[in-house]
């Protein structure tokens, strides 16, 4: 049997505190397939293969690397075994050049007057230039990381894989970053690499990608293996009961729209960053109660930058914020809170939660200073964990030990339904979500977006602002696509297909009108 | 698999991550009393004495034999009146540390709040009940001041507090320094002059029964501030947003809390206490102020307040212990015959093993779940059995 596979995993599990990540899991990959592995968030993906990378140690079970038993004990042992990982976030040097990034740790030297050595960095460019031409992933050697976008920093991890000679890839959610064009492209560039003989394993939950370019998936949930299957003669609708164990909907059911008057009025805004340099420029728009408002766009054109001002957490340079007729320009984060903001911020982890307080508190963030929570300045705890068990039972989150729970052992889904309900709950005119599915397995997106609806169809405004063209396209009424600051397209959702936003997206099509 | 019935032991006894709260810090002390132990015996002395004569020098054990109208209890008065500005000084550490900032000020913080509360009020002849509440509450201010302007500066221009609050502790002794040397100098002593005993905030040589005694009045108001401390995290709003800005300053600011004004808040707090260590110190305990030197209890105070988990109870006895071991060692010296430094290489191996603490505490976490999955993985292997 070990000899069909080339990495074969027996009887894996891995705990962590609280939960089994990894449940007694065997699998075999074969050389030079393309093996994805599918499941909802916290379903013990990124663990499993974390393993095989030597990020973690598996607590039981074997690991088999070409027929040989092998202890990977740290990720240079993996790199050893060929074994290449593209992680979610890249791990790369700002800035060094895209050469320097790829050869760090294993620097080619050359001795200068036959004695002082020092980096080849000369041949290492041209080293780097052959490898991109032969696999077909372009890139300048000589450019800084600074400077390039996220889809060649992504080429610049996988060659940073192919120059240690990686045979085996591991790709960890990959095109969560990128736009319809650059996924394509990238699907096209792991078509390549297997049949350049290179095994790939994908952990993905993007049923169509999988669909595109697998041989096979394995199926996992809960920490468990539920099957391994033959892409080709599968369907996507079965890979998704699958994974998440039962029946799902892949559309979204929308009723249709009943606008009411404006919320949120946004004129001439302009926004600098940290720098002083203008990230957002000259953009104005309004939503709607009722309406769905979506901001699309590639990453970092400005968008998270205008979800920030809106809610007070960057100042507006100029221009002006109105929320229902209130001029709130230069409120603070509290004041448009009690007026009538709430903000499901990008970052999760690092801005929307206290990792290290528990769920009550999490849950109680926006309500802490005032009553029932507070009296004359002194905290309510019984009150705390009343609510939060009420909203814990409300939005379906699931932990550990309930109200108590510590938000950092919680699954990225879970954390993220937190936040929505403690959101939701502020009973504000105006929601914001910025990348309110990234990451999320389908259950959770499902669940999501069904909320985001019934938002709007309380009557709310909400302004949406998503990488993901799908969502962008399954829930907004109105689009407005954002390239490099500035608005260049609004239009009505209905009147824009998939491919013209792509298009706006990478600021092909110019100002119209 | 076979765990070792030591390690099984003492993976017992450090207990889950609560209880390690209270056990890693136990250990910490544990372990250094075993390497201080080492020490004595290459010095040729017997640790047991050693030990008992630190517990005997601070009035918690009955020594040999007393001086006229002394006894473990003056012995003990003499130990709390020390213990005070510790105290003070590791709480006002803590109070820092809960919102993410690091008030190494303390020291430079205590003597100007002591210069202050001397210059003003030391040498006046104001009466007692006026005298000892004014100089706790200028002590008060004085800190309060002080700190705030180290908060203030980290709002407004993001100055780091490491750099300014240094940077203040140099200007206060010298500045201090100064005017110690030309307006207040004792000509034979070369330190300010006494205080007058009714600005004194330890009663000294008072006659109680047939003894003698010291009496601080600090450690009332050092307890209560620990008290209100406690409260002010665990209940309070304001602590709250203290505790939130100390884990997640970025969170914080989106839930609106207003970050910079925190930030001042924080420190004039913290600055409060270093102030009241100053004057429950030069104005308390010491009764005078020593030119050219900043005294450790301020540097002291972030270890301490670093055993104690930076928790007000703790605190307490963190700051008790450090206090015993350095009182003792007078005591220590003349019975065992080694230098009495071997007291502050106690206490610093407490330090020192105090901040591993995290390590220790990882290691032991590793090792229970390693303990608990062969546990687990036995137990099943029977179940299996069984049932076969």
């Amino acid at each position: 049997m070990s000899d069909e596979y080339i990495v074969e995993m027996r009887h894996i599990t891995k705990r962590f505190p609280g939960i089994v990540a990894n449940d007694d899991i065997s699998l075999g990959i074969k050389k030079g397939e393309i093996f994805v592995l599918l499941g909802e968030n916290g379903a013990g993906k990124s663990t499993l293969m974390s393993m095989l990378f030597g990020m973690y140690e598996p607590d039981e079970g074997e690991i088999y690397v070409r027929g040989k038993k092998e202890h990977i004990s740290s990720p240079n042992y993996a790199t050893r075994l060929n074994i290449g990982m593209v992680h979610q976030h890249f791990k790369l040097v700002q800035n060094y050049t895209i050469a320097e990034n790829i050869i760090l740790g294993i620097e080619p030297k050359v001795r200068l007057g036959g004695i002082l050595p020092v980096v080849d960095i000369k041949g290492s460019n041209k080293r780097i230039a052959e490898l991109s031409a032969r696999y077909g992933l372009e890139v300048d050697p000589t450019q800084k990381i600074e400077d390039v976008n996220v889809s060649t920093q992504q080429r610049v991890e996988i060659l940073k894989m192919l120059y240690r000679e990686a045979e085996i890839l591991i790709f960890d959610e990959p095109t969560a970053v990128l736009t319809p064009q650059e996924i394509d492209f990238l699907l096209q560039i792991i078509r390549n690499l297997r049949d350049g003989g290179k095994t790939i394993i994908l952990i993905t939950h993007k049923l169509e990608e999988i669909k595109q370019v697998a041989d096979r998936c394995a199926i996992l949930n809960r920490g468990r293996l539920i099957d391994v299957l033959d892409v080709p003669s599968t369907s996507t609708q079965t890979m998704a009961n699958l994974m998440v164990g039962r029946e799902v909907d892949l559309t979204v059911e929308k009723n249709p729209a009943n606008f009411g008057p404006e919320v949120l009025k946004v004129s001439h805004l302009t926004v600098k960053n940290a720098d002083h340099f203008p990230v957002v420029k000259d953009v104005s728009f309004s939503v709607r109660g009722g309406e769905v408002f979506a901001i699309a766009g590639v990453s970092g054109n400005g968008q998270t930058e205008i979800a920030d001002a809106i809610a007070g957490m960057l100042e507006a340079e100029e221009g002006s914020i109105t929320l229902s007729g209130q001029d709130i320009t230069h409120a603070t984060v509290r004041e448009r809170e009690e007026a009538g903001v709430a903000y499901i911020p990008e970052d999760r982890q690092s801005v929307g939660l206290i990792l290290d307080f528990d769920l009550a508190d999490n849950l109680g963030l926006k309500n802490y200073y005032r009553a029932p929570f507070c009296n004359r300045g002194i905290l309510n705890r019984a009150e705390f964990l009343r609510y939060g068990k009420e909203l814990i039972d409300r939005y379906d989150i699931r932990s550990g030990q309930g109200v108590q729970t510590v938000v950092r052992s919680m699954s990225g889904g879970n954390q993220q339904k937190a936040i929505i309900a403690r959101e939701i709950d502020q009973d504000c005119a105006l929601m914001i979500f910025v990348q309110p599915t990234r990451g999320l397995d389908i259950g959770a997106i499902e669940n999501i977006h069904r909320q985001i609806l019934a938002e709007r169809d309380k009557g709310r405004a909400v302004l949406l602002i998503s990488l993901e063209l799908d969502e962008i396209m399954a829930l907004a009424d109105t689009i407005g696509v954002i390239y490099n600051g500035e608005l260049l397209k609004t239009a009505p959702a209905d009147s824009l297909t998939t491919n013209e936003v792509g298009q706006f997206m990478m600021g092909v099509k110019q100002h119209e009108g | 698999m076979k765990v070792n019935p030591l390690k099984r032991g003492f993976l017992f006894l450090m207990g889950d991550e609560k209880r390690q709260r209270i056990s890693i810090p136990l250990f910490a002390i544990v372990l250094s009393l075993l390497a201080g132990s080492v020490v004595l015996l290459i010095l040729g002395k017997n640790p047991l004495v050693a030990f008992t004569s630190f517990l005997q020098g601070s009035g918690l054990l009955p020594k040999a034999s007393y001086a006229g109208k002394k006894s473990m209890l003056t012995d003990f008065m003499s130990l709390v009146n020390a213990w005070t500005p510790m105290l003070f000084a590791s709480l006002s550490v803590a109070v820092a540390f809960k919102s993410g900032l690091f008030n190494i000020g303390v020291s430079g913080q205590m003597l100007l709040s002591g210069l202050v509360a001397t210059v003003t009020v030391g040498y006046s002849d104001l009466p007692a009940v006026v005298a000892k509440p004014l100089v706790v509450i200028i002590g008060m201010a004085v800190g309060a001041a002080v700190a705030a302007l180290i908060g203030f500066l980290k709002h407004k221009w993001n100055i780091n507090e490491v750099v300014s609050a240094i940077m203040l502790n140099y200007i206060f002794r010298y500045a201090g320094s100064f005017v110690i040397k030309y307006y207040l100098a004792d000509p034979v002593s070369r330190q300010s002059k006494a205080i007058n005993a009714s600005a004194r905030l330890s009663l000294m040589d008072t006659p109680v029964g047939d003894l003698k005694m010291e009496i601080p009045l600090g450690i009332v108001l050092a307890l209560v501030a620990v008290v209100l401390v406690q409260f002010l995290f665990q209940k309070m709003r304001l602590g709250f947003e203290f505790r939130a800005i100390g884990a997640n300053p970025k969170a914080a600011r989106y839930v609106g809390i207003n970050v910079g004004r925190n930030l001042v808040v924080t420190m004039a707090l913290s600055g409060a206490l270093a102030g009241l260590a100053g004057v429950t110190y030069y104005l308390g305990y010491y009764g005078s102020i020593q030119p050219d030197v900043l005294i450790s209890t301020g540097f002291d105070a972030i270890a301490v307040s670093l055993l104690g988990n930076s928790n007000p109870i703790g605190i307490i006895f963190s700051s008790f212990l450090i206090t015993v071991i350095d009182k003792g060692s007078t005591y220590m010296s003349s019975t065992v015959g080694v230098r009495q430094e071997i007291s502050s290489l106690i206490t610093g191996l407490i330090l020192l093993f105090a901040a591993c603490g995290a390590f220790f505490s990882y290691l032991i976490n590793r090792s229970r779940q390693r303990a608990r999955d062969a546990l687990a993985q036995s137990t099943s292997a029977q179940g299996k059995g069984e049932q076969a």
